[in-house]
């Protein structure tokens, strides 16, 4: 393990956050700075900036959560993808490394599906505990510390080549609501850090730090105030908790393997929501058989991770899509909720770019031959764009331990079961129409309908309900069996909303913060 | 267990230069792309072979298709045509055989400067000072768009169509029209439980 900052004792029960993503690093940085110590364990290992490679397989295998995972159900990453149900990040600062940086704020109604859509067959639905107006504030917050453009002032990003063909497009099939953000990319100096070069990249670590992350901000922030111990490499396998219930301890892994313990006053978990659920279950005990914090029966399950997929078209002229922010345009249009289009939710339409080697892994897995190679061939002329949109909570939808697999430390690995909802393939089939109509306004001579990819919004498997029987934690993400155990990553999204989830991930985590600070100094923990 | 002749010990599955330019062809035909030179696809191959070096499963499955294309191409498989030699591999593209260099040959082949050269990719930018005086924008064969957030109407969140029911209280129609269940589809024939339920309704009201 390599240890940054200051050092807090192992015997000493203080905070420990476990994930220093766009949850825990949020947390770690809001906490430290109200002068509460903490110690950060982070699973990978500290990269910084400088160690950053453009090159997408190198930096894959320097950045991903590689460690082995099973999959299962009817999802297409089930046959494609069958060990790599995601495309996350190991590292300190998690998954905003390489996130594409894009910020839309959920919508009032997202905030209360199961009342707005009604009931749907095979879903789940559950409205948050919370409304839009209570977090409203926090998204302020969030956005003034993840610079997102658009908002509070920031500049807006320009248009690059890949963006040209998308808003033109748009603009012809009577898309209104486009524009190149909200991103949390630097469009001018901000922050101290500075204005995109436009290098493109985004996915495999941001070099020049334009892009928000807590890699760039709450991190070094925190160590700055002299009250965090970050200890990288440091895998936690389980929570331990006392005869009264509360949790006393966790047990983590130095890249060694060998085991630690760090005593605790409160934990926070924030190890996106693969890790997240499977930690709560591998700290199953007599009095928590289940798992800590699963009297509900609701932890693992509930698992989303966005309608996705992607439209790439081809041109008589050059695009080099490319060059420029990977991720910088929007089109929000289709997010509305509007059951005539014939599913519940919407979708945001988003630019995004591959480069030769991944295009070549994700266009079309395990296709060959001129119908696969003329994605290729026409890299140059091509144009891209994502689709994500609002996937709806199912029960089955779950992470479980699979014990029959283990992973190098000998612990069982996650197991991720999917099976799209028909409204999810209802709307994902809309998306690809609308992309087509999009991209043939502007002269495409073909396109390509490209499935969904690894997950990288992962969400939903710890939700947020006030009733301790349907849901995990509370409105603030504290544990309903547990008082000292909070969650603190999208884990407790108790729906999906359409929008990507980091800007709402880092909003509630600066609402957590609030309330734990608030209830450590009334002796409320 | 006997072995055959060629194999001298189990271990011995080296392949010969014929074996290798054989792959070359399989990966040529498999992923074939005119405007690449052949160094990508000699690179691919090599890679592929030394991946089989550190893998039995791998080395047994690549070595006993090479040997055995031949039979399937009634011949050399090399001298076939790119759309017979096309035929040949659909006929065994089930096989770990075919697996095993597909999958290797899409995580290496375009990973390969020589091949983003050919398909226009000029990869890593930041040590160039990224995009952002060496066109990020210069796609000239379109208008230049919009960049900043639409000042006109607000989006409409929830459509006009659905019937909002009182805060958080009911349900209402407008979700079940969406995708919630699969279609009604039944074209049943003859009587129905609903049928006979309001003959019978009828019959009692004579």
């Amino acid at each position: 393990m390599t240890r940054h900052g200051k050092p807090i004792e192992q015997d000493h029960e203080t905070v420990v956050i476990i994930g220093s993503g766009a949850g825990g690093g949020t947390l770690a940085y809001e906490l430290t700075a109200k002068g509460i110590p903490c110690v950060v364990l982070e699973a990978g290992p500290y990269l910084t900036n400088d160690d950053y490679t453009n090159n997408e397989w190198e930096a894959f295998n320097q950045m991903a959560w590689l460690d082995p995972r099973t999959t299962s159900g009817s999802w297409r990453i089930a046959r494609d993808f069958p060990n790599l149900p995601t495309w996350i990040v190991k590292a300190v600062g998690g998954t905003t490394t390489h996130w594409s940086g894009a910020t839309p704020r959920f919508k009032a109604h997202e905030f209360a599906i199961r009342s707005t859509y009604g009931r749907l067959e095979g879903a789940n639905l559950l409205d948050w505990p919370i409304t839009l107006a209570e977090l409203e504030p926090f998204y302020d917050r969030a956005e003034i510390a993840m610079g997102s453009t658009h908002v509070h002032g920031r500049k807006p990003l320009p248009a690059n080549n890949n963006y040209k063909v998308f808003a033109n497009g748009a603009e012809r099939v009577g898309y209104k609501h486009y524009s190149t953000g909200p991103y949390a990319t630097n469009a001018e100096e901000y922050d101290g850090r500075p204005a995109s070069i436009q290098d493109g990249f985004n996915f495999q670590g941001d070099k020049n730090k334009s892009k928000w992350s807590t890699l760039v901000r709450e991190i070094p922030r925190a160590l700055a105030t002299g009250l965090l111990d970050l200890r990288a490499d440091s895998h936690v396998v389980q929570i331990t908790h006392d005869q009264t219930g509360r949790v006393d301890a966790v047990l983590y892994l130095d890249e060694n393997g060998d085991l630690h313990r760090q005593a605790a006053a409160l934990v926070c978990v924030a190890g996106n929501s693969i890790e997240t659920p499977r930690l709560l279950l591998q700290s199953a005990s007599p009095m928590f058989p289940d798992g800590l914090a699963n009297s509900s029966g609701q932890v693992g399950r509930n698992y989303m991770r966005h309608m996705t997929g992607s439209v790439y078209a081809q041109f008589e002229n050059p695009v080099r899509m490319y060059r420029g922010e990977t991720m910088a345009g929007v089109i929000a249009d289709e997010s509305r909720h509007d059951p005539d289009r014939g599913f519940a939710g919407g979708y945001y339409l988003e630019t995004i770019s591959l480069g030769p080697a991944f295009l070549a892994s994700f266009a079309e897995p395990g296709s060959w031959g001129r119908e696969f190679t003329k994605i290729i061939d026409g890299y140059l002329r091509t144009a891209g764009l994502w689709i994500v949109g609002e996937d709806l909570p199912q029960e089955s939808n779950r992470i479980t331990l699979n014990p029959s697999v283990t992973d190098k430390n000998g612990l069982p690995v996650p197991n991720v079961h999917v099976d799209d909802h028909p409204n999810d393939i209802a709307m994902r089939s809309h998306g690809y129409k609308q992309a087509e109509l999009l991209y043939d306004a502007v002269g495409s001579v073909s396109s390509h309908r490209t499935p969904p990819y690894p997950s990288t919004h992962n969400l939903g498997t710890a939700r947020m309900s006030d009733k301790a029987e349907d849901g995990v934690v509370d409105r603030w993400g504290r544990s309903h069996d547990v008082p000292n155990l909070f969650v603190s990553d999208g884990s407790v999204f108790t729906s999906s909303a359409a929008a990507n989830p980091t800007l709402t991930i880092v909003a509630l985590a600066i609402r957590q913060a609030e309330y734990i600070a608030d209830q450590l100094a009334h002796d409320g923990i | 267990m006997a072995f055959p002749a060629k194999y001298p010990s189990l271990n011995d599955t080296a392949l010969t230069e014929e074996a290798r330019s054989t792959l070359i062809r399989v990966i040529r035909v498999a992923f074939p792309h005119d405007s690449f030179p052949d160094g990508p696809y000699e690179r691919t191959a090599d890679t592929i072979l030394k991946a089989a070096e550190e893998s039995t499963w791998f080395r047994v499955s690549l070595t006993q298709g090479l040997l055995t294309l031949a039979h399937l191409a009634g011949g050399d498989f090399r001298q076939l045509d790119e759309d017979a030699a096309t035929s040949v591999l659909r006929r065994i593209e089930t096989t770990e055989f075919f697996g095993f260099i597909r999958r290797t040959t899409v995580l290496n082949l375009y990973d390969d400067p020589e091949v983003w050269d050919a398909v226009g990719y000029e990869g890593p930018s930041v040590d160039k000072g990224g995009y952002i005086d060496r066109g990020f924008n210069d796609l000239d064969w379109l208008p230049d768009p919009r960049i900043e957030t639409y000042t006109g109407e607000p989006i409409v969140e929830i459509a006009r169509s659905v019937p909002l029911a009182p805060p958080h209280a009911a349900t209402h129609g407008g979700g079940q029209s969406a995708a919630s269940t699969s279609a009604d589809t039944s074209t049943q024939p003859g009587a129905t439980d609903a049928r006979q339920g309001q003959l019978q309704h009828s019959e009692a009201t004579k």
